[in-house]
């Protein structure tokens, strides 16, 4: 599979919202989605590399990445009025039904690599979203961690919505 | 998009303070019982960015008041309201408003490419200005400024 050049004109900057982190369940039988970040002023997946560097009699170094554990906060998540996810993920919290956590099927959507009708993105599978808090000040706040699962599929999404079709790379 | 100066022009209408006197848009000819709407500019540094491309916003306004003086001493009677105390609780009333829309979340109208989250004044009680003495009544100048809290998701990629 080549290597997607950036889809974006010499020197300019990918604006932050080209980079999309879209949570994926079930309820009943229903498929919901959700984009995550609404109201978050900065997130980033964080890769949690295990490194391992050795270096030879000569001084020469050897470094390994034996395994990354993605992870991506999201701080504040705030309640949201029509927010199905927050729904759910209070559902959750509730029942204390942490086994139900493990559910979500989570996709990258790297809007600036790929042509409009087919962004590039990645599908993971088995992902886990946890919620680390609830409260706050003046809003509720319920701060999340996205746990990549790093099963992986790579394909493209049709559309930046809620309704978008994934297709895998072939 | 919207015209957000037209959209709370239309909205303050509907407050008993602002319908019941003459409001004016930046320049006034001051009376006594006039309003005047001050825009003001917010600074484009403090809006917040989100990730998703859409951006905390405030609009911010002054509605000025004028009100006439007297320099009458307060009598310690009952039934005896003072003008200078009752204009400053008329005035009041405009922020009683805005607080009350804001508790029912009945806000103006910025268009489909705004969400507006939160209306409020900047100060509990009017902020008296001054004594216009160039105007004959003399007229007491009294302000409210008034934030509005939106999202502007113009930009938002993920609709």
């Amino acid at each position: 599979m080549p290597v997607s050049p950036i889809n974006l004109p010499t020197h300019q900057r990918a604006p932050r919202k080209l980079l999309i982190t879209v949570a994926e369940w079930t309820e009943g039988s229903t498929e919901k989605r959700e984009v995550l970040g609404r109201r978050t002023e900065d997130s980033s997946i964080e890769y949690n590399a295990d490194i391992e560097t050795t270096t030879d009699i000569l001084g020469i170094n050897y470094t390994d990445v034996n395994r990354t554990q993605p992870q991506q906060d999201f701080d504040p998540y705030l309640i949201l009025g029509g927010s199905e996810l927050a729904a759910k993920l209070n559902d959750i919290r509730k029942r204390n039904a942490i086994e139900e956590l493990s559910q979500f099927t989570i996709y990258v959507i790297t809007a600036f690599t790929g042509t409009a009708g087919a962004y590039e993105a990645e599908k993971h599978v088995n992902c886990t979203i946890a919620y680390n808090s609830i409260g706050g000040d003046t809003n509720v706040n319920m701060p999340i961690s996205v746990y990549f699962s790093n099963d992986i599929t790579v394909g493209t999404v049709d559309k930046l919505s809620d309704d978008f079709t994934f297709t895998a790379a072939a | 998009m919207a015209d957000k100066h037209q959209a709370v022009i239309d909205y303050l209408i509907n407050c008993p303070n602002i319908l019941n006197s003459p409001l004016y848009f930046n320049f006034i000819n001051a009376e006594d019982n006039t309003n005047q709407f001050l825009t003001k500019s917010n600074d484009k540094y403090t809006n917040t960015k989100y990730i998703d491309g859409s951006v905390g916003k405030l609009y911010t306004f002054t509605i000025i008041t004028f009100k006439s003086v007297n320099d009458i001493a307060i009598v310690k009677l009952p039934d005896y309201p003072n003008e200078n105390v009752s204009d400053m609780t008329d005035i009041q009333g405009l922020i009683e408003w805005i607080n009350e829309q804001d508790e029912l979340r009945n806000f103006p109208n910025f268009g489909e490419d705004c969400i507006v989250e939160a209306i409020s004044t900047t100060t509990d009680e009017p902020t008296f200005d001054g004594i216009d003495e160039q105007t004959e009544p003399n007229l007491a100048v009294y302000s409210i400024t008034i934030q509005i809290e939106y999202i502007d998701i113009s930009k938002r990629l993920w609709r």
